[in-house]
């Protein structure tokens, strides 16, 4: 089972992780990130795994529960 | 690194924006005894030619000397005594790297590759021109209103904004005498305007002065709209910039007293540790939101329109199922637009780039419009593949801190924008396309199409 693991102090609300996982993800009105269900589903990964890397800051990891 | 002797904008040091700014800028780079690569991308030709002529020199420097030391851009507005160059970052691998090393790389000496009045600078760059920590907290500030999710929620307006400069391309085609229209003019420039001031929150009526100080700000390089001399050159400067702050001193005053939805009450009101913005800095980021807004998307639906019209094949694959295949051939067109050809960094400190030494205090200048035809990363790059996919294209960065900000309100609008163009001029044609000297904005100046073929 993954995790996904946010660091808040990195993320700048861009979007990019919301362009790639729409389900996964959410940037909210105060620029803020909602994970949505940060334990993605093995029909989820691949999907959870782009948005980890399309992120810019590198605020988000998957990690093995 | 100590600042270089800023030669500055002489008398129009008066202009209202100095003692202000991030006081980050910095002009000089290098040292005398570095040689020149025998490729010189830095002239005045280079730069007043077209993108293909150009990715003739590129393609040797990426196969034979991928990270060269190139003189300073030739027609420089402000010659700077030294000022001995910058490495040019030709491959799409290294264009990525310096991009994601911002500790390195830094963004806040300045992004342009010419050398322009701090005063100028520091007016017009905000963000873009800034580093982390004070780079994401004020980026934070305006993350929100250009989601994947935000988008969605302004589609149809994005749409109807489509539509409204169709309408209107399609009158002035039918009152042309022989059916031609300059699609910039007429379209293409409208779009972006619209779309990006309604979020803004300048009206209709005054978002095309905007528009217009902004395009002629840009474009510095472009005697016909800048004038000749330096003097003239600057007072447009000035004077567009004068008026962007004005405006957003005033409106920003009265958001204060009346708020909106609009990114102007969102930069009213914002609070970064514990302090409102000021008004230097919030007439500073209207003017980067102004020009970011308008002057690129435009360029990908004018270099877009014709490259539909230059490869018929694409186009007929493309329309025979619009909505389907509109997603990979948006992304195409902004691969082969490149609106931002070139932007610049300085490195920190001392450190090395696959085996290049580079000094603390160097410039390096990125070549999109090259990374975007490297071979290497993109399969049969010199060819338009509407259906590319996956299109590792950089035309919105290489993935870093600075990434555009709009690129989601950008594909909406382009996506719209063909969608509406095509399904109502199915046989529009673009003719050759004007461009602007320039080594900033890839710019489309004018360019007639004809929307009806009878």
């Amino acid at each position: 089972m993954v995790r996904i693991v946010i660091d808040r102090d990195r993320c700048t609300g861009l979007g990019m992780c919301e362009a790639e996982a729409a389900e996964l993800f959410e940037v909210q009105d105060d620029g803020s990130l909602a994970i949505l269900n940060d334990h993605p589903s093995p029909e989820q990964r691949a999907e959870a795994e782009a948005a980890c890397l399309a992120c810019p800051t590198e605020a988000l990891s998957l990690i093995e529960d | 690194m100590t600042t270089t002797n800023d030669q500055g904008a002489g008398s129009y040091r008066a202009s209202g924006f100095e003692g202000q700014g991030t006081g980050l800028t910095q002009h000089s780079s290098g040292n005398p005894d570095r040689p020149y690569d025998e490729i010189d991308l830095s002239t005045e030709v280079f730069w007043s030619g077209t993108m293909d002529e150009r990715e003739e020199s590129f393609a040797v420097l990426r196969r034979e000397r991928p990270i060269t030391w190139q003189p300073p851009f030739e027609d420089q507005l402000m010659p700077v005594e030294d000022d001995y160059g910058y490495w040019a970052i030709t491959t799409h691998r290294h264009l990525v790297e310096v991009t994601k090393r911002p500790q390195d790389f830094l963004s806040g000496p300045g992004i342009v590759m010419d050398n322009l009045p701090t005063e100028f600078l520091e007016a017009a760059q905000s963000i873009i021109a800034m580093d982390p920590p004070r780079h994401t907290k004020l980026r934070r500030l305006m993350s929100a209103a250009f989601t994947p999710k935000q988008m969605r929620r302004i589609e149809d307006q994005i749409k109807a904004n489509a539509t409204k400069v169709v309408d209107h391309l399609i009158e002035k085609a039918k009152t042309a005498p022989d059916g031609w229209v300059d699609f910039v003019a007429e379209c293409g420039a409208l779009l972006p305007m619209h779309n990006f001031n309604d979020m803004m929150g300048v009206p209709d009526g005054v978002r095309q002065k905007t528009s217009h100080e902004m395009s002629v700000m840009m474009s510095w390089g472009d005697d016909e709209i800048t004038g000749s001399t330096r003097e003239e050159k600057f007072t447009a400067i000035f004077n567009a910039l004068t008026f962007m702050h004005q405006l957003s001193k005033e409106t920003v005053d009265e958001r204060r007293a009346n708020p909106t939805g609009d990114l102007f009450t969102a930069l009213a009101q914002a609070e970064v540790d514990g302090e409102k913005l000021t008004d230097h800095e919030i007439g500073s980021f209207f003017v980067l939101l102004t020009v970011a807004g308008n002057d690129t998307t435009r360029q990908s639906l004018a270099h877009g329109l014709r490259a539909l019209t230059t490869h018929p094949e694409q186009r007929a694959w493309l329309t025979e199922d619009l909505e389907g295949r509109m997603q990979t051939s948006v992304e195409e067109l902004v691969r082969w637009a490149t609106p931002i050809m070139t932007f610049r960094r300085t490195a920190a400190r001392d450190c090395e780039l696959d085996g290049i030494q580079i000094a603390e205090g160097d410039k390096l200048v990125l070549f999109y419009s090259s990374a975007n035809r490297d071979e290497t990363a993109i399969e049969h790059a010199h060819e338009l593949d509407l259906s590319r996919q996956p299109n590792p294209h950089i035309s919105f960065g290489g993935g870093g801190i600075h990434h555009c900000l709009g690129n989601q309100l950008a594909r909406f609008q382009i996506r719209a924008l063909f969608i509406e163009l095509l399904t109502r001029c199915p046989d529009i044609v673009a003719g050759e396309p004007e461009l602007s000297p320039g080594n900033f904005f890839h710019v489309v100046k004018r360019m007639p199409c004809k929307p009806f073929a009878n």
